[in-house]
């Protein structure tokens, strides 16, 4: 994001998106994570 | 947390191919079954208001794939323009077309065309007239130079094997002081090469 000149870059809460799921254990072995986040164009 | 832009060996076109063969699944055979979350228990696990989702409808809630709840960032404002990356049936787009009001619009691009038949129907189904559901792709965004004031996105940049030209996309598209909300998903180890290079991985 920074380096497409964002600003202000905040992060939301991470999910652990693919408990549970048929991709979990793809999901665990790379610790993956659904993440939010915001960004302003300065 | 630091974004990585992966270099990666994955043949574009054949990835789109992938990817779209999934989601058209995803849009036509929801009930099948994926190896990742949709629907209405997604929609809970990401913290979505059940009222929110009830007032969608049925054919939108149950191909919802998101991977994130970009509203939780902050919810848009009447009149504003937004531009949804990759917009599936429309979940976020219709919820996106609602706060923004008439006097807003919502530009809602996908390469998929049996999502984007969703969320026409969707859009139809709830009365919601300002929305412009478009066949593209996330690396050409389909607006002009800074006049969308918020882009949306949930799911779709761990898609796209060129991250960096998407995002240079959306910064051209964005006005002065505009804004970025996405939900999407990220990696916490090392991915090795030969992961990065394996197209399955990347379509899910
Ligand atoms: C995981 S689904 C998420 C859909 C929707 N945002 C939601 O939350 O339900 C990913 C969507 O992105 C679309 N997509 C993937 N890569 C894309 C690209 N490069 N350009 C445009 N759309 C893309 C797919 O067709 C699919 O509808």
């Amino acid at each position: 994001m920074s380096h497409a000149n964002f600003t202000g870059l905040r992060w939301g809460k991470q999910v652990d998106v693919f408990s549970g799921s048929k991709h979990e254990s793809d999901a665990k072995e790379f610790d993956t994570r659904g993440v939010t986040l915001a960004a302003t164009k300065g | 947390m630091v974004l990585e832009v992966v270099a990666s060996k994955v043949d574009r076109e054949q990835l789109r191919d992938q990817i779209e063969a999934k989601y058209c699944d995803v849009a036509k055979k929801p009930e099948q079954g994926f190896h990742f979350h949709t629907g209405r228990p997604l929609a809970a696990m990401l913290e979505y208001p059940e009222a929110d989702v009830n007032a969608l409808p049925e054919s939108t809630i149950e191909s919802f794939a998101g991977t994130g709840n970009p509203f939780l960032l902050g919810k848009l404002h009447e009149g504003e323009a937004v531009l949804d990356i990759g917009c599936g049936a429309g979940f976020d787009t219709l919820q996106a077309a609602k706060q923004v009001g008439p006097t807003g619009h919502v530009i809602a691009l996908d390469m998929t065309e049996a999502m984007l038949e969703k969320t026409r129907l969707g859009a139809e189904t709830l009365g919601l007239t300002n929305i412009d559901a478009k066949l593209g792709y996330a690396e050409e965004l389909p607006a002009d130079d800074g006049s969308i004031d918020v882009v949306i996105s949930n799911g779709v940049i761990n898609l796209t094997p060129d991250k960096m030209t998407v995002m240079q996309e959306v910064y051209r598209i964005i006005k002065p002081g505009g804004r970025f909300q996405i939900a999407d998903i990220v990696v916490q180890k090392p991915v090795d090469q030969d992961a990065k290079d394996d197209i399955d991985l990347w379509s899910g």
